[in-house]
Order: structure tokens, then C-alpha cells, then sequence
């Protein structure tokens, strides 16, 4: 193991956008997306590894990680990977799939066979059907196909950082004034029982357990329907403006949001927040 | 081309050696048969002279030895060519009658051999001696009659060799020659393959013997080979005009925008179209891969046992609303209660389905309506996705399943010209068979699968 730390590239902003307004800005889903769109997001300091040979591809995700208010190791050898992964505390780990030395795959196998639960995401060349089976059963926790826009590396990487512990069982969902009761499946807003469709309860079920993070279209086909495959037609709009007209548009304050050009994200804007709402 | 000399090759190799052990097989056979004719011949030999001996010996009758003289003079007498000969001496071995004086013989069989002083030269003769009331009689016969009856078979079995051997010589080459010369049609066609003409084939005789049958085969699998041939080089082809327009054209952007950065205007949207045509690209380049990783066969470890209705279904319902707000319907019918069990890939079956209701949400007109159906006939459970909308020109049929094809009319909608593609290689990877048909108007996609037998209970 030849490992030394002068061989990392660290970069490391600190975390530098406190209180910057929250916002929805079209403009910044170019080139890169910083994701500040509710207090929620500001101040929780994620630790993560970055494992990629392409040094385009790795100063793109540092910078953005970077300015996203993370901290990211960027190592280029699977097995210096490797080395880092089971030894340092990571929040997430990103792991290309083909990599010199060790290729990602049989590291993330190695980095579980060590006993790390580490959160993986695997970013893959080719979004071929079996690649990215391969790479949940070597361990990762999900995936990413290449070329990937960064608001949806940065949504990813959020929702597997933020997981709540799996012991952590809540039988009900609360975001604003919309609650859901998993266990009854029953959806109701301000005491008013909404009637959704069991796909618009799962819709609505991935999107309450990501309240103020961005929920990217690409994540909503995988959770929601299953579906690993970009459609060429507007299906996850379609069922988001249908499950919009039934929990957002009765009411007064609108609880779903667009982020353009990356997603959706369910929570209650900061402006009418209660106060304190936000605050972690 | 290097070819095979006629006494190199195989066939005539093999017609050889079985000529040979079929004349070997002749040879040691006849060798058997001369053996067994040559002692017979001896024997009957050895018997006429014991008898002749007998008929001589038999007028020597009490003591007088006068009659004797005279038989053995007159047997003597009566073979002129010397074939018999016959001797009579005292028994102080004083020579008393006979044609020839016979030697220190021994008492019973015994061979005179050619050139033996007293007899003639040019032949060996048996003898049998005796005693004849103490008058040793003698009489010998010439074996040259056995001998020429024993050279003529002989004779018989070397000619009849010679002959078998060349027939079979020249038999095994003809037929060699033939087989050869069909192996020569096969080398040439393959040299003809290497070098690049593959629409080459080997000739077939028609009478469906082995060679016609391979040569059929090596047929079949050049046929094959020329189409995926053709194929790629379509695809290449397509790929190279399909991503150089968008290449073009993000080149162009690029160009517009780095022009707009030197007056100092906003190039946000140029940055935007730049990236949604570079994702275009990629998206294309993506779904080649996965159609060649479908085509290469793999996925097939991760089948399962699942219902189709139950696919179709989750198809149907993802997409009735995205029908609606397209102003247009989306309907589903599905066989009566038994489901329809097939053996299959889950996600890549909801894919073959979605990209079919795509298809028509995006080539059909406002107000056309789509119907979804899972029907069951015999062993096979056909699912079909029709509409009323334009359809697609007989001739164009076979064209659209093509890798980046697309209609001339639907040039201008979005899309790879892939999904076609993907559809028939996810289904060939289910042995199911796609057809288009008309509806008149619209169109009917329908994909066959092979039932799967419901599990052993």
C-alpha cells in the first residue's frame, strides 16, 4: 500500500453559502446547480470520497461538491480507494466503475467485505441493464449513468447521505400541514382526506421522505415506477401535475415545487415557514 | 489458393486404403483356397498311384513273375510321353521290365525331383515302391499335370488381383476426384468470403447427401453473416450521418456562443441547447450499447417467471394519464382470469412496452386511440398495442425495427430511431415474434411469446 495523503487532492470550501437566500433560480442549472433551496440544505457538511480517473470528470465533481458545501477527497486508484474508504470516516463514497489498479466494482466488494457501510454510488459508463444490478449487488447503494448533470449527482448524493437509519420506522410522514399514515395509506391535508391513486401515494411517499431536498426526475422513475430507462414522454410530469391539482392546488400555501431542469422537491416554502421550521 | 494434390487429399486417401484391404483381404483368401486345392491335388496323386501299383502288383500271382514282366512291359509301353513310369527289378536289384531303372528307392511314397539321374528332364515325378513276391516294383507319376493345373489357378488368382487393384485404384480416384472436386467449391467460396465478396455460396448438387447438407448449413450461417455485415455497415452508416448532425450543430452553438461572449451577451441559452444536444448524442450512443448488450445474450440469466398482464397493466396505468394530457385515450384488455404466465426480464419488458405506447403517443394525431391487449392462443400470449393513428407503409415494416431508421415523416419528431430496435432485441431475447399490421387505419403491434409451462406442482 503506497498510499500517502499527499498523493489526495483535497479540496475543501468549508461550508461557505451560509445565508444565502433560498432559491429556485432557472439560470443555475448551468453548468453547475447548488442546490440551496431550503435551510434544510445549508450547514449539514457531508465528508465524501470521490473515486475517479478522469481528472475532468473528478475537478468537476470536487468543484461542485465544493460549492454544494462538501467536503471531497478525490483519489484516482482503486486500490488507494480502497485503502482511504475502509480507513477514513466517509459520508458517501462515489466510485467510477472502471478504474486503474482495482476496478470499482470488486473495491466497493472489498470495502463491504471489510464491514464499511459507507453509502456507495457507483457512476457507470454505460447504462447498460446489467451494470447497474451488478453494482447493487456488489454493495452500492445506487447508481449513475454517465454523462450525469450535477444537480443529479448532488440529489443523489443528499438523499444517501441523509438516509435515515433503518431502525428508524415512522408509520407517519409530515411535511407542512400534509400528513400521511403509512400505515392506513391515507393521505390528509389540513384534516382533509385527499384520494390518491397507489401510484400518487408512492409518488407522494418519496417525496415526503425527501422533504426539502431536490428529487430528481431520474430518481422518481426508479422509486416510483421502476423504470430504468429515460421515457420520451412526460410521464413523471404528468403524474406530478396530477398528484399537484389533488395535494397543492385547494389549498392556500403550494407544498410542490419545480426545481428546473433537475426535479422536484416537496416542502414548505421558507418564506411562510414557521419559525424554526427550518432550523436542523 | 492452396489446394489439396488429388493423392493428398482425404477421400482419395481413404478410397486407397480400402482398395488395399480389399485386395489384401482377396489375396490372403485365394492364398487359402491354392493351399487347399494343392494338397487335394497331391493326395488324388498319391491315390492313383497306389492304385495303379495295386492293378500292376495284382498279375504277380504264385510265383510267377513271367506275367508280372509282361504287365509292368505293357503299362510301360502304353505311356509313351513318359507320364507313368514303371519299374521291376529282382530282388538282387537287377532291372527285369520298366521304362526307367528305378534307384535306391525306399519302400513306400517318395518324391523323385527334376533332373534325378534315369528319368526325364523336365519334370519331377512321385513315386511308390514295393515289393512284389521279392521283386521290387516302382511306379512313379509325373506331377506336371498337377503342376499346370496349380499354375493356372495361380495364374487365375494374379490376374484377378491385378484387375481388383486397378479397379479399386481407379474407382477411389473417381470418386475421390468427385468428392474433391466439391471440397475445391467449398474452399473457393471461403477464399471468396475472405476476401470479401459474401455473397458467395457454395454450389449444392441437390441430391441431399452429407456434403449438400454441410454446404447448406455453411450457406445458411454466410447468409446470416452477410446480413448482420449489411447491418453494421448500415449502422455504421446511420450512426456516422445521425450523431454528425447533432455534432454539427453543437458545434455551431458552441461557435454562436463563444462569438456572443466576445460582444458579451448572455450565452446561458446557447449553453442550454448545447447540452441538451450533446445529452441527444449520448442518449444514442447509450442505446446502441444496451440493444448490443441486449443482442450479446447476458441478460438472460436474470429471467423469471412473471405474468405479462401484470407488466402491461403497470403499463397502462403509468401511461393513461400521459395519454389524456396528450388528447388522446389509453385503453387495456386482458385475458380473463388465467393471467399469462412467461418467462421473462421484468424491467426489460416494461421497456419493450413503454417504448411501443411512445411510439404511438408520439407519431399519432390528437384524438387517436390506443389500446393495450394480453390475449392467450394455444402456447402463446400475445400482447399488442394498437391505435388509430397513421400507421406505417407495408414496405416500411421490416425497415423501422432497423437501428436508427426512421420514417421520412417522423423525422421531424423527436427521438433516436432506436426504440424499434430496443423493442425487437428485448423480444428476441424472449423468443417472441413482433409484427406490425394494418388496422385500417391505424396500427397493431403485436409481440408473441412462448407461454411458460406453468410451474411443476
Amino acid at each position: 500500500m503506497t498510499t500517502t495523503k499527499s498523493r489526495w487532492r483535497r479540496s475543501r470550501l468549508s461550508n461557505s453559502l451560509p445565508g444565502k437566500e433560498p432559491q429556485i433560480d432557472e439560470r443555475q442549472a448551468l453548468p453547475i446547480v447548488v442546490d440551496v433551496i431550503h435551510g434544510n440544505d445549508i450547514g449539514s457538511l457531508m465528508r465524501i470520497l470521490a473515486v475517479e480517473d478522469d481528472r475532468k470528470t473528478s475537478d468537476y465533481i470536487a468543484r461542485g461538491l465544493t460549492e454544494a458545501g462538501h467536503v471531497c477527497d478525490v483519489l484516482a486508484d482503486g486500490h488507494d480507494a480502497l485503502f482511504a474508504a475502509t480507513r477514513e470516516a466517509y459520508d458517501v463514497v462515489v466510485v467510477d466503475r472502471m478504474l486503474p489498479g482495482l476496478d470499482g466494482l470488486s473495491m466497493v466488494k472489498a470495502v463491504r467485505a471489510a464491514g464499511v457501510r459507507t453509502p456507495v454510488l457507483f457512476l457507470t459508463a454505460v447504462g447498460g441493464v446489467d451494470d447497474r444490478v451488478e453494482g447493487l449487488e456488489a454493495g452500492g447503494d445506487d447508481y449513475l449513468v454517465k454523462p450525469f448533470a450535477f444537480s443529479e449527482l448532488l440529489a443523489r448524493i443528499n438523499a444517501l447521505g441523509r438516509r435515515p437509519p433503518a431502525l428508524e420506522q415512522k408509520t407517519t410522514l409530515k411535511v407542512g400541514d400534509l400528513e400521511m399514515d403509512l400505515i392506513r395509506r391515507q393521505v390528509t391535508r389540513q384534516g382533509q382526506v385527499i384520494d390518491l391513486q397507489q401510484r400518487e401515494f408512492s409518488l407522494l411517499e418519496v417525496l415526503m421522505r425527501g422533504e426539502g431536498r431536490v428529487i430528481t426526475r431520474t430518481m422518481l422513475l426508479e422509486r416510483v415506477w421502476d423504470f430504468h430507462f429515460d421515457p420520451k414522454t412526460s410521464v413523471v410530469e404528468t403524474h406530478i401535475s396530477r398528484l399537484r391539482a389533488k395535494i397543492d392546488r385547494p389549498f392556500e400555501i403550494q407544498l410542490l415545487h419545480t426545481v428546473r431542469n433537475t426535479g422536484y422537491s416537496l416542502h414548505v416554502p421558507a418564506k411562510v415557514a414557521p419559525n424554526g421550521y427550518a432550523a436542523r | 489458393m492452396q489446394r489439396a494434390s488429388l493423392f493428398r487429399s482425404t477421400p482419395f486417401r481413404l478410397a486407397l486404403t480400402f482398395a488395399l484391404l480389399f485386395v489384401l483381404a482377396f489375396v490372403l483368401s485365394g492364398a487359402v483356397v491354392y493351399r487347399m486345392m494343392s494338397a487335394d491335388l497331391s493326395d488324388r496323386l498319391d491315390q492313383t498311384i497306389k492304385e495303379t501299383y495295386s492293378v500292376v502288383a495284382a498279375t504277380y500271382a504264385g510265383e510267377d513273375r513271367e506275367d508280372l514282366i509282361a504287365t509292368v512291359e505293357s503299362h510301360a509301353r502304353l505311356s509313351q510321353a513318359k507320364e507313368q513310369l514303371f519299374s521291376l527289378a529282382d530282388p538282387s536289384g537287377r532291372h527285369l521290365a520298366g521304362n526307367f531303372v528305378a534307384m535306391s528307392l525306399p519302400e513306400g511314397f517318395s518324391t523323385l525331383a527334376e533332373g534325378t539321374e534315369g528319368i526325364p528332364a523336365e519334370t519331377s515325378y512321385r513315386a511308390y515302391s514295393g515289393s512284389v513276391g521279392g521283386n521290387k516294383l516302382t511306379v512313379a507319376l509325373s506331377v506336371s499335370a498337377t503342376a499346370k493345373l496349380e499354375a493356372i489357378v495361380l495364374m487365375g488368382f494374379g490376374w484377378a488381383t491385378l484387375l481388383i487393384t486397378g479397379l479399386a485404384v481407379a474407382g477411389g480416384a473417381f470418386l475421390a476426384s468427385r468428392v474433391q472436386r466439391r471440397l475445391d467449391g467449398i474452399a473457393a467460396t471461403m477464399v471468396d468470403v475472405s476476401h470479401g465478396k459474401l455473397g458467395a455460396r457454395i454450389p449444392l448438387i441437390g441430391n441431399g447427401d452429407d456434403i449438400d447438407v454441410v454446404s447448406g448449413q455453411v450457406n445458411a450461417a454466410l447468409g446470416r453473416l452477410s446480413t448482420l455485415v449489411e447491418g453494421m455497415k448500415q449502422v455504421s452508416a446511420n450512426i456516422a450521418h445521425d450523431l454528425k448532425t447533432p455534432l454539427n450543430r453543437l458545434q455551431m452553438i458552441l461557435e454562436a456562443a463563444a462569438d456572443k461572449t466576445v460582444s458579451g451577451q448572455d450565452i446561458s441559452d446557447d449553453l442550454a441547447e448545447a447540452r441538451a444536444e450533446s445529452l441527444q448524442i449520448n442518449e444514442t450512443f447509450d442505446a446502441l450499447l444496451r440493444i448490443a448488450q441486449i443482442e450479446a445474450g447476458a441478460r438472460k440469466a436474470r429471467f423469471t417467471n412473471l405474468d405479462l398482464e401484470q407488466v402491461v397493466k403497470t403499463i397502462a396505468e403509468v401511461y393513461a394519464d400521459v395519454a389524456e394530457d396528450d388528447g388522446k385515450s389509453l385503453s387495456v384488455t386482458l385475458v380473463q382470469g388465467r393471467g399469462a404466465p412467461i418467462h421473462g426480464d421484468w424491467e426489460l419488458l416494461t421497456q419493450l412496452f413503454a417504448n411501443l405506447v411512445e411510439n404511438a403517443l408520439r407519431h399519432c394525431p390528437e384524438g387517436t386511440e390506443i389500446e393495450l391487449s394480453v390475449t392467450r392462443h394455444a402456447n402463446r400470449i400475445v400482447a399488442a398495442v394498437s391505435d388509430n393513428g397513421p400507421g406505417v407503409p407495408v414496405q416500411e415494416r421490416e425497415k423501422v425495427f432497423q437501428r436508427l431508421y426512421r420514417l421520412d415523416n417522423s423525422r421531424s419528431t423527436p427521438g433516436s430511431g432506436l426504440g424499434l430496435s430496443l423493442v425487437r432485441a428485448i423480444g428476441d431475447l424472449h423468443g417472441a415474434s413482433i409484427t406490425l399490421e394494418d388496422r385500417r387505419p391505424g396500427l397493431v403491434v403485436a409481440v408473441s411469446f412462448p407461454a411458460a409451462k406453468p410451474p411443476a406442482a
